[in-house]
C-alpha cells in the first residue's frame, strides 16, 4: 500500500491529481481503522499540513480551516458565541482523545450516513471551499455530498468551510445508546433563523441530508401532526440496523421535531 | 519510510511502514506503558501526547508522526507523580491495564486546569474506559490531584 506524505499545499494537489483514487487522511482516526482491514488501496496523508488549521472570524463569517480538530472547535469562543450548535455537537462527538485528531474536513469527506458534524454544518448553510491544481471554488455544503459516503469532488481538497454569522435559534440532540462515545441511533439538527426553519439530521438516510418537506411545511403556518408525519416521511428512509430500528427512529424523530417546536415558540 | 521524531525527550530516526500503528511503533521500541486494549479508540488504554495533545496511538499512523514529539507515561514519569500517588491511595487500580492512560489523561485535565466538579471530571474522562475498579475512586483520585 503507497503512503504519501503531503508537505505544502502545492505538493498535496500534485499528488490528489496523481493519485486520484487514494484516499485523503484528514486526522486518520476512521481511516486507520479502514487501513487495519486492508479497504484503502493507498493515501495521501494531508495531517502535515499545519495551514489547514485554523479558525478566523471575520467581519460576518467564520472561517474553519479543514484539518481544524473538534476539540479545537469546542474550545473556540467565537465559535460558542456566534455559531453555538458547532460547539454543542463537537460536545457530543466521540470521545476526548478522537476530538483532538479528528478533523472536522476529515468527518464531513467520510460522508457518513451517521457524521456527527454534518448535519449541523447543513442547517446553518455552510459553505465549503475546495481546491484543486485548476483553481478554487466554494460551493454549498449541501452540493458536496451526493449520496452514501460519496462527494461530488473533482481532485479536488476540502480548504475550508465558512459559516455566516447570523441571528439563529437552534436545536440539537443526539439519541444513542450511551452518555459518551456515542455513535447516534439518529440526531436531529435545527436552526431557526429570520422566520425559517433549516433541518437536518443524522442517521435517517444513506447521506446526511436536509429534510426540505419539513422545512417548507413548518415555514408555512398551519399544520397538524399528521401533516408532520407525512413531510417527514418523504425526507427520510431510515435503515433498520444494528444500532436501531426504523420504527424507533421515526418514532424519536418525531417526538424531537416536538420537542423542538416547543423550544423555538418559547 | 524514514520517520524521524522525538519520543520521550529522545530523537528517533526509524525504518518503519508508513502505515503502522504508531501504538506498535512504540511499543517495539520497548516503551511498554501504552497499551492496546480495544484498539479501536473507544478504550484509551493506548492514549499517548502527540505534539502536546493526547490522542490514541492505535488510530495514529507512522507516517503521521514524522518530525513530531511524542511522550508517554515513561516520559512524562515526575510530571505525572501527583495523580500517580493519587490513584495509588484512593484505590483507582486494580488489574492496572487502564492505568497508564487513565494517569495521562487525568494529568492533562489537571494540567488544563479542570473544573473540579465531579461530572466535570466523569466528562473528561470519556475516553478511557476500566472495567475493574467502576471509576468513582479513578474520579477521586483525579479530585484528590485538583486539591
Amino acid at each position: 500500500m503507497k503512503y504519501l506524505i503531503a508537505k505544502n499545499l502545492d505538493d498535496a494537489l500534485t499528488l490528489r491529481e496523481e493519485n486520484p483514487n487514494f484516499t485523503l487522511l484528514f486526522g486518520a482516526s476512521d481511516i486507520a481503522l479502514k487501513m487495519k482491514n486492508n479497504q484503502v488501496s493507498g493515501v495521501v496523508d494531508l495531517t502535515h499540513l499545519d495551514e489547514l488549521s485554523y479558525i478566523r472570524k471575520n467581519e460576518n463569517s467564520i472561517k474553519i480551516g479543514a484539518l481544524t480538530t473538534i476539540n479545537a472547535i469546542l474550545q473556540n469562543r467565537d465559535i460558542t458565541q456566534f455559531i453555538p450548535i458547532l460547539s454543542e455537537a463537537s460536545k457530543e462527538f466521540a470521545s476526548h482523545q478522537i476530538r483532538n485528531i479528528a478533523s472536522l474536513a476529515g468527518n464531513v469527506a467520510n460522508a457518513s450516513p451517521v457524521a456527527d458534524m454534518i448535519a449541523p454544518l447543513l442547517v446553518l448553510n455552510a459553505k465549503v471551499t475546495l481546491l484543486s491544481s485548476k483553481g478554487e471554488r466554494t460551493i454549498f455544503l449541501s452540493d458536496l455530498i451526493i449520496g452514501f459516503k460519496s462527494l461530488d469532488l473533482n481532485n479536488e481538497i476540502i480548504t475550508s468551510f465558512e459559516i455566516e454569522i447570523q441571528k439563529r435559534q437552534h436545536y440539537y440532540r443526539k439519541v444513542g445508546p450511551r452518555a459518551k462515545l456515542n455513535i447516534a441511533k439518529l440526531s436531529l439538527a435545527m436552526v431557526k433563523q429570520d422566520e425559517r426553519y433549516f433541518i437536518s439530521g443524522a442517521s435517517l438516510n444513506p447521506y446526511v441530508k436536509r429534510f426540505t418537506n419539513l422545512e417548507e411545511l413548518l415555514n408555512g403556518k398551519n399544520y397538524s401532526d399528521v401533516d408532520i408525519k407525512e413531510a417527514m416521511d418523504k425526507d427520510i428512509s431510515p435503515s433498520g440496523s444494528f444500532r436501531s430500528t426504523k420504527e424507533y427512529r421515526r418514532k424519536v424523530l418525531f417526538n424531537m421535531l416536538g420537542e423542538a417546536l416547543g423550544k423555538f415558540a418559547i | 519510510m524514514q520517520i524521524r521524531c522525538n519520543i520521550n525527550h529522545k530523537e528517533y530516526n526509524l525504518e518503519v511502514e508508513a502505515t503502522s500503528r504508531v501504538l506498535d511503533v512504540i511499543r517495539e521500541l520497548g516503551i511498554t506503558s501504552p497499551k492496546e486494549g480495544c484498539g479501536e479508540g473507544e478504550c484509551g488504554a493506548c492514549s499517548i501526547f502527540f505534539n502536546g495533545k493526547l490522542v490514541n496511538s492505535c488510530l495514529l499512523l507512522a507516517g503521521q508522526i514524522q518530525n513530531a514529539k511524542i511522550l508517554t507515561l515513561e516520559g512524562l514519569y515526575e510530571e505525572t507523580k501527583i495523580v500517580r500517588e493519587n490513584f495509588e491511595t484512593t484505590g483507582a487500580i486494580q488489574c492496572g491495564f487502564c492505568t497508564s492512560g487513565f494517569v495521562l489523561r487525568s494529568y492533562d485535565y489537571v494540567k488544563e486546569s479542570g473544573v473540579k466538579d465531579e461530572q466535570s471530571v466523569k466528562d473528561a474522562l470519556d475516553g478511557n474506559l476500566c472495567r475493574c475498579t467502576g471509576y468513582q475512586k479513578i474520579v477521586d483520585a483525579v479530585i484528590k490531584s485538583m486539591a
